[in-house]
């Protein structure tokens, strides 16, 4: 949703001449570059347990960040009130970076998001606000999944329903008289069930995410949500522990994407190059897996957990591809990494709040369809695994290698899916990852989570892939 | 100057919000005041990279009102703005339904002694006379950049501030204040193939003094060479070593286990555990969080509820769960402490070093870190990815990668055959280097 520019100028109470007047002694101390992120975030939460929603709550957080540049040095400071006095403090600790005028003049990206935000390119479809809504509103629908949920299992002991929900007004301004405003929603329902089967107890959660308004919480989205809860629950209560080692590894569509976030995503992310601790650093323009296949990290998802109409650096969402026809054709940029590379920057400078300077950050990161059917994937492996539902996952950047934690999947033996396993964690590298990817499936889903990435801040992201057939990873097992 | 810790008026606007929640309709009321001050110098290649100033404050409020509960948090300190916030938070936890255990805890379990914030001698007078260019030279002094075959450097000092002030309407004022000076170094390497390695080196202390800049640098890019030519081992039943960098990570699921939302929802596989001896004899754990000077004591928990010294595990069994006053409630159980503050391993098996524990155990894989990988809060399960070398003789032989080890958690501890006694105060736990036999290893 995007407002008024009055809107955000009332919000911040500030105007376009503070605005000027705060940038200007941002960069007295000689850097080359400021710029400014007034935020205002609203937050709701409603929690339901034992059967009741007994708990929830609202917060706010205010403030400006204010950033200046000299080189690709940063210097950093924020302010919780936007107080002129407070801001220019702030300022003036941020200038700090700099010592005097730099000879390098590393922002020839200029003018990439002149012109004032376009209401009628919002990507945040937002049919009922969250702000100005009694929460009263939203209990019904939480009371509804739980009544939903248990009456599919007489198994479950317990159930946990949340649903987490902020709207965050944004005003940017920069060195380069840019100006970007924004309002973000976010809607978040998670959903927990613990079953017990005799001494046995089994727990599956499952969550949504969508940048958008209250209308998301539908009665179908309860019985979408508590349909998938219970599903396979049979099979995690047989599931073992498979036998670990080298093994095939067929990847289901949608949350699978976690493996380009991990395998890849990081490694593309044009900071860890800029400062050569990437296994890619030196990759670009090379084959880096088969022919055929792209990977794509966007922004502009409408109604997407990862999609932005501007990145926090006031540069407009877009459409990144990556990888093209098999070959590395882009990192992810912000600002500064752009500058580095002498190309433009891709939208994907984000921050967890004001209280973070802007990094290189994924926003939706997927891979496109290709042509082979999921169960041709499936019968090509005579032993290996098949794995379609992950907790977290996580990599290191100068190695490459990079794990995932399966919550369920299955064995294959003979081209066919057998025994279920479960909490398994599987590690590869990877360049050779990418490199082994056998086959692709023409099955591409974007998975609906809540996925949230770590990398220094917390950012809203989400994945995708199609099944994909990897030669060789390593799975843990007895 | 801003004030980094909580001014007097500060305080006043917190006992106001209190007593305005309470006049407005609330039948108890807590408030957290928060407030810290972080400054941060980065460094690439031996040079400043970024420098970060930071300060914030949070006032908290928990409101009760008939039966009802809610929690609610602004930044935003000013008065007339707050009351507004605090008038519309009571009528949203008037929408919600009712929970008869909500209630603050017994005024005799809290805390009394924490009046000043610095009864623990965590506050370190020295924060106040550092300026931003002692800090950027404290930043430097440790730089091991350039270096044969150091590819990228980053570096991090930082120092910060933290000064809270619990509340609640039957009268509890309990403070709390610390300072903390923090070094860290990651360093990348590559070999003659063009492959990259990374470690890292850290510090961090209460008191500026006791912080040891020196040759932090020097020791991530040490530990990034040490990973130099690794090697892979076959799948198969190894002893498992756990640097003490890392053995936290098989502490941490015992205490969430024994936490009181896990045990009450049955999300836990140490549920009906207490009294049972379920770890190995010889085992003990302790919650020590009233050590003078030691980093992360604290006198009382979020309630204020008061801290005090007690075994979560002695000689293998179960001692205590965490249950806050409203859990407590719920499950029909005395009330304890909400978490444990201050963990300690106790030796086990006469070794004080690492070496020792190699020593004695003679072969097996040390485990230096990990990478990914998580545990089922229902079964033990867990399944992780590992870094470390490959041990033979109380040697190391080599280093391996790309490996994991999978169990499940109470059978992993049934095989504990050492705990050593060297476990860095820095550390948030005091988890000394473990030795498990039997344990699963993928490759």
């Amino acid at each position: 949703m995007i407002e008024s520019k009055t809107y955000y100028f009332n919000t911040f109470q500030i105007d376009a001449a503070a605005l000027d007047r705060l940038v200007t002694e941002a960069l007295s101390t000689g850097g080359n570059y400021a710029d400014l992120y007034f935020e205002n975030t609203t937050y709701g939460s409603l929690l339901l347990r034992d059967g009741a929603v007994t708990s929830g709550g609202n917060h706010i957080d205010f403030g400006v960040g204010i950033r200046v540049l000299s080189g690709e040095k940063t210097g950093y400071a924020y302010s919780e009130s936007t107080a002129w006095e407070d801001m220019l403090a702030s300022a003036r600790a941020a200038a700090q970076i700099a010592s005097g005028p730099t000879d390098v003049s590393p922002y020839g990206t200029r003018n990439p998001s002149r012109g004032e935000p376009n209401p009628h390119a919002d990507r945040y479809p937002i049919g009922q606000p969250w702000r100005g809504t009694p929460m009263s509103t939203f209990l019904p629908f939480l009371q509804k999944l739980e009544a939903q949920v248990r009456s599919r299992d007489t198994r479950i002991v317990k159930v946990i329903a949340n649903l987490a929900f902020q709207v965050s007004d944004i005003l940017m301004y920069n060195s380069d008289r840019e100006l970007k405003w924004d309002t973000r929603p976010m809607g978040s329902v998670s959903l927990t069930a613990v079953f017990k089967q005799g001494n046995l107890t089994e727990n599956k959660s499952t969550s949504r995410s969508f940048r958008c308004g209250a209308e998301m919480l539908t009665d179908a989205l309860a019985t979408e949500m508590a349909t998938e809860i219970v599903k396979g629950i049979d099979d995690r209560f047989a599931a073992k522990r498979p036998k670990g080692g080298q093994m095939p590894v067929v990847m289901g569509a949608g949350a699978s994407g976690i493996l380009l976030h991990e395998a890849m995503g990081h490694a593309f992310e044009a900071d860890f190059n800029r400062k050569g601790t990437s296994i890619f650093a030196d990759k670009m323009g090379q084959q880096i897996c088969p022919k055929g296949i792209q990977i794509i990290d966007d922004g502009t998802l409408r109604g997407n957990r990862g999609s932005l109409n501007f990145d926090d650096e006031g540069i407009p969402g877009q459409k990144t591809y990556m990888v093209e026809d098999g070959v590395l054709t882009s990192y992810l940029h912000d600002r500064i990494s752009a500058a580095h590379y002498g190309v433009r920057p891709t939208g994907n400078g984000r921050r967890e709040s004001f209280r973070y300077a802007p990094i290189p950050r994924m926003r939706s990161t997927y891979m496109e369809s290709g042509i082979a059917q999921a169960s041709d994937l499936i019968a090509e492996v005579s032993k290996g695994i098949y794995v379609d539902e992950f907790s977290n996952g996580q990599v290191q950047i100068g190695e490459g290698d990079f794990t995932f934690y399966v919550k369920s999947g299955y064995l294959i033996e003979n081209g066919k899916l057998t025994q279920p396993v479960k909490d398994i964690n599987i590690i590869g590298n990877g360049p050779a990852a990418l490199a082994d990817i056998r086959g692709v499936a023409n099955d591409l889903a974007i998975d609906p989570g809540a996925w949230t990435c770590g990398k220094e801040q917390s950012v809203p992201v989400s994945c995708g892939i199609p099944t994909v057939l990897i030669g060789k990873l390593t799975v843990g097992g007895e | 100057m801003e004030k980094a810790v909580l001014t007097q008026e500060e305080i006043a606007l917190a006992k106001h919000c209190l007593n305005f929640a309470l006049k407005e309709g609330a039948d108890k009321v807590r408030i957290t005041l928060t407030k810290s001050l972080l400054n941060l110098v980065g460094l690439l290649n031996g040079e400043v990279d970024k420098t970060s100033h930071a300060l914030d404050r949070s006032l908290q409020l928990q409101l009760f009102v008939a039966d009802k509960f809610g929690s609610f948090s602004s930044n935003r300190l000013e008065k007339e703005g707050l009351e507004a916030f605090i008038r519309e938070a009571i009528d949203t936890v008037r929408m919600l339904e009712a929970d008869a255990y909500r209630t603050l805890p017994a005024p005799e379990r809290q805390a009394k002694d924490a009046v000043t914030g610095r009864e623990l001698g965590l506050y370190d007078p020295a924060y106040e006379t550092l300026t931003a260019e002692a800090r950027r030279q404290m930043a430097l002094s440790s730089i091991a950049w350039p270096k044969e075959g150091l590819i990228a450097e980053e570096g991090e000092y930082s120092d910060s501030v933290f000064d809270s002030l619990t509340l609640d309407s039957q009268g509890l004022e309990a403070r709390h204040t610390e300072t903390s000076f923090e070094i860290g170094y990651e360093s990348t390497i590559e070999d003659a193939e063009g492959r990259h390695f990374s470690s890292y080196w850290w510090d961090a202390t209460p008191r500026l003094k006791d912080l040891q800049l020196k040759d932090c640098a020097e020791k991530a890019c040490q530990r990034a060479k040490d990973q130099l030519n690794p090697q892979t081992v076959p799948s198969g039943k190894y002893t498992l070593i756990l640097d003490t960098e890392c053995a936290s990570k098989v502490v941490t699921p015992i205490l969430s286990a024994l936490g009181g939302y896990s045990l009450q929802q049955k999300n836990s596989f140490l549920t009906d555990s207490l009294g049972k001896q379920l770890f190995p004899q010889g085992l003990t754990i302790l919650d020590a969080p009233r050590t003078p000077g030691d980093t992360g004591c604290r006198l009382f928990d979020s309630e204020g509820v008061a801290t005090r010294e007690m075994p979560i595990i002695e000689n293998g069994v179960v001692k205590t769960y965490f249950l806050n006053t409203y859990i407590s409630g719920k499950m029909e159980m005395e009330p304890t402490i909400e978490d444990a503050t201050r963990v300690k391993v106790l030796p086990l098996g006469g070794c004080k070093t690492q070496q020792d524990v190699l020593d004695q155990v003679k072969d097996g894989i040390l485990v230096t870190g990990f990478n990914g990988g998580n545990s089922n809060p229902a079964t033990g399960n867990f399944s992780y990815g590992i870094e470390g070398f490959l041990i033979k003789d109380g040697k190391r032989v080599h280093p391996v990668r790309e490996m994991l080890i999978t169990g499940d958690f109470l059978t992993l501890w049934s095989h504990l055959v050492a705990a050593a006694q060297d476990a860095r105060p820095c550390l948030s736990k005091l988890v000394p280097t473990l030795a498990f036999t039997n344990v699963d290893f993928s490759a």
